[in-house]
């Protein structure tokens, strides 16, 4: 029997050079559906590609029509590319692995809208970008923004859920603790048996009324019953001091509660939407949302960027490609002095920063040692546009253990977007301005700051929004200014991150607010007091009474049995004088 | 249910085919390695490459490949654990980071868990399949083979026009 089929070789290379043929025919699409695919779950909104063109010959890769979704934004793009031309090292394409030299990237138009939601899920467990999303929205969640609410003039009192008011459970466990050491002394009294030696003491001294001065054996039980006494009287200062130290924690749990309270009341303040009177503090209830959402795309990128570009060398697993058997993990092994998986040396980039503008500018930029192994590549990832009114660079420094990731940018003469200030029911319109973002993350040390400039801001009002006196009060206040200066500031790490927004409508709408709302906000305050005071009155009182009660009693018991022992003590040491005292004839 | 007609099929084509035992449980393993691991890898091009070249039963490797497919599926999560195991075993990183910075073997995704989980498990499973087939298919023609044959919906499955091809890379003795 002959092991090898002979015949089948020409169906087999008839077969082979089919597949060589819809490869021909098929790489570009596949090609592109890749791309798409790629490009899409490392950016978390969707990638898309007019045309891809693979030129083996020549090592070119050509990408027409590039559009890439926001991910924080609906219905925008993060930005579309005219032309790629990625010039690609082949070899390396044998080890999968995507080495370009060089890339131009063609018209690059950022913030571009489009159709359809461009967005995709966020699945948190099922991709890094999902997870990445989640923890940056976490992240911005941290911030307590304080609401600001005075368009229709009226103060909105919310409901206060006891459950999380904090000197109620304090309370609770006040009570618990006054109740745990109620029944240690009690078991601490019990066990000093004070009664029986008091007992004890009480027959000695009858026997010693009957006794004379030679009874030695009477006189011995004396001394004896004395001794036990002083040892009574010894356990009952060391349960005082206890008692003392007890009694000295509940009565500072007690005032722990008026602590509780304090923190109750502040809690129920910012939950009740008091406007603020503090400049610093309009600030942030005015521009927090603004400036946290910059920064948190900030940290967006820049987390991505380390989560596809990690440090170190050791083995690291990915989730594996997406298909109908389950994906796995696919696990990369880097090598010293291999090269990485992805690299890309030089990109040139073209873009237009305000496309919509009548005479749109073009800016030029550089990006070099994008890479997916930066300890193999051994540099930072740099990037860097310069040109009159725009200065941008970056840098994602990756190659130690700790990253360092570093991101500027100053925009001049641009459009800023609009900013809505839902609070006053207003939008102000900053028009052509200045706007600045440094963000620079360090390990988990953040800090950042995002500053508006703008000389011509305008203002528009919400026509559906309810009016009052004090909204159109504030709203001649405002729409006078058209000089607008904010900015914003982020330091910490990413665990307790710190925020402070200042600009120069705090004062001016504190002003207001003070003259519009003072009455209001003292009565607010009144109210909501009345509500903690409701709330939490019930759970503190017995509490307080309880500790004073337990206080008195356990003082009261341990000043009688105490008092006690002196007395049989005393009695017994006297009679004892009388019997040893030397009478003279 | 035309998949199942199918599978029946060449079931009924691989058992009453002119080949051995031996060749048809070959084809069978070999198909199982298919079924088993994913498709679209490149071992796959080669192993197919044997089933075509190698004088062992093509319907029992495709019999092997719709076979092992729903169970391929099923020990997905054994496959994720095998190759996860020995992807993670420090002592195997130095061999598993030299093939990955090989020229063509990362183009085989031995470097997914689920693939060389289950590139590991059809292997290793592939002797003890050949020799179970191969006596189970020398205990059916023994006994009632030769009645199934000259039964009458066989003729009709083996005059169908699929059958034809199927001549063309059934085993030659």
């Amino acid at each position: 029997m002959r092991i090898v089929r002979w015949r089948a070789i020409t169906p087999l290379l008839v077969f082979t050079a089919i597949g060589a043929l819809l490869w021909w025919l098929l790489a570009d699409r596949l090609a592109r559906r890749a791309a798409e695919a790629v490009g899409t779950a490392i950016v978390g909104a969707k990638v898309e590609i007019q045309g891809l063109h693979i030129d083996l010959a020549k090592g070119d890769v050509t990408v027409r029509g590039l559009t890439v979704a926001s991910p924080h934004e609906a219905l925008k793009n993060l930005f579309q590319a005219d032309e790629l031309v990625a010039d690609i090292d082949m070899l390396p394409l044998l080890e999968k692995k995507v080495i370009i030299d060089r890339l131009a990237a063609n018209g690059l138009r950022f913030g571009t809208p489009r159709a359809t939601d461009g967005r995709v899920p966020v699945d948190s467990s099922g991709s890094v970008s999902g997870r990445v999303m989640t923890e940056a929205r976490d992240w911005a969640q941290r911030f307590q923004v304080p609401a600001l609410q005075l368009a229709t003039g009226k103060i909105d009192v919310g409901t206060l859920d006891p459950r999380r008011l904090s000197a109620i459970p304090a309370a609770e466990a006040l009570s618990a603790r006054a109740d745990s050491s109620r029944r240690t002394w009690q078991t601490g009294l019990d066990s000093l048996r004070l009664a029986a030696t008091i007992d004890s003491a009480t027959a000695t001294l009858t026997r010693l009324r009957g006794a004379r001065a030679t009874d030695l054996a009477a006189l011995s039980d004396a001394r004896r019953a004395i001794e036990q006494l002083k040892q009574a009287r010894g356990r009952v200062t060391a349960l005082e001091r206890g008692v003392t130290g007890g009694l000295a924690a509940l009565r500072a749990g007690v005032a722990g509660l008026d602590s509780a309270k304090q923190r109750d009341y502040a809690f129920a303040r910012g939950l009740l939407k008091l406007p603020t009177l503090d400049a610093p503090e309009i600030g942030l209830a005015l521009f927090a949302p603004s400036a946290v959402a910059q920064f948190q795309r900030a940290l967006y990128w820049t987390q991505l960027a380390r989560a596809h570009m990690p440090p170190g060398l050791l083995p690291r697993a990915e989730q594996g490609p997406p298909r109908v058997r389950r994906s796995g993990s696919t696990v990369r092994f880097p090598r010293e002095h291999a090269l990485p998986g992805f690299l890309l040396r030089t990109a040139e980039l073209s873009f237009q920063l305000d496309p919509t503008a009548p005479q749109p500018k073009r800016y030029a930029g550089r990006l070099t040692g994008l890479t997916s192994d930066p300890a193999l590549y051994g540099r930072p990832t740099l990037f860097e546009a310069s040109a009159p009114a725009v200065t941008a660079a970056a840098m994602l420094d990756h190659v130690h253990a700790t990253a360092r990731d570093t991101a500027g940018a100053t925009v001049q003469g641009v459009r800023v977007p609009l900013i809505q200030l839902p609070a006053l029911l207003m939008a102000l319109d900053p028009g052509q301005g200045t706007a600045q973002l440094g963000f620079a993350l360090r390990g988990d040390t953040i800090r950042a700051r995002w500053a508006i400039r703008s000389t011509h801001v305008q203002w528009s009002r919400d026509s559906a929004a309810q009016r009052s006196t004090g909204a159109d009060l504030l709203w001649r206040t405002l729409s006078g200014i058209s000089d607008l200066q904010v900015d914003a500031g982020v330091t910490g790490t990413l665990s307790q991150p710190r925020l402070v927004v200042r600009s120069n409508l705090d004062a001016a709408i504190a002003a207001r607010l003070r003259t519009m709302l003072g009455e209001e906000v003292a009565a607010a305050e009144r109210r909501l007091r009345a509500e903690v005071d409701r709330q939490v009155d019930p759970a503190i009182a017995p509490v307080r009474a309880r500790v004073t009660g337990l206080q008195t009693e356990i003082t009261a018991r341990l000043a009688q049995q105490r008092a006690r022992l002196d007395q049989a003590q005393k009695d017994l040491e006297s009679r004892l004088r009388e019997l040893t005292r030397i009478r003279l004839p | 249910m035309l998949t199942l007609v199918k599978l029946l099929q060449s079931l009924v084509k691989a058992l009453h085919s002119e080949g051995t035992p031996g060749q048809l449980a070959a084809g069978i393993a070999l198909g199982s390695i298919l079924g088993l691991t994913p498709l679209l890898s490149l071992h796959n091009a080669i192993v197919f490459a044997l089933i075509v070249l190698l004088n062992v039963s093509f319907p029992g490797a495709m019999l092997g490949w719709a076979l092992f497919v729903p169970i391929g599926f099923l020990l997905d999560p054994l496959f994720d654990s095998i190759g996860h195991t020995l992807l993670f075993t420090p002592s195997l990183t130095p061999f598993f980071t030299s093939l990955y910075n090989m020229p063509v073997v990362p183009l085989t995704n031995f470097n997914n868990t689920v693939t060389l989980g289950s590139l590991v498990f059809s292997v290793v499973f592939f002797l003890p399949l050949f020799f179970a087939t191969r006596w189970g298919v020398a205990r059916y023609r023994a006994t009632i083979g030769e009645r199934v044959r000259q039964s009458k919906w066989y003729r009709t499955v083996t005059a169908s026009k699929l059958y034809n091809v199927y001549r063309l890379f059934r085993p030659e003795a």
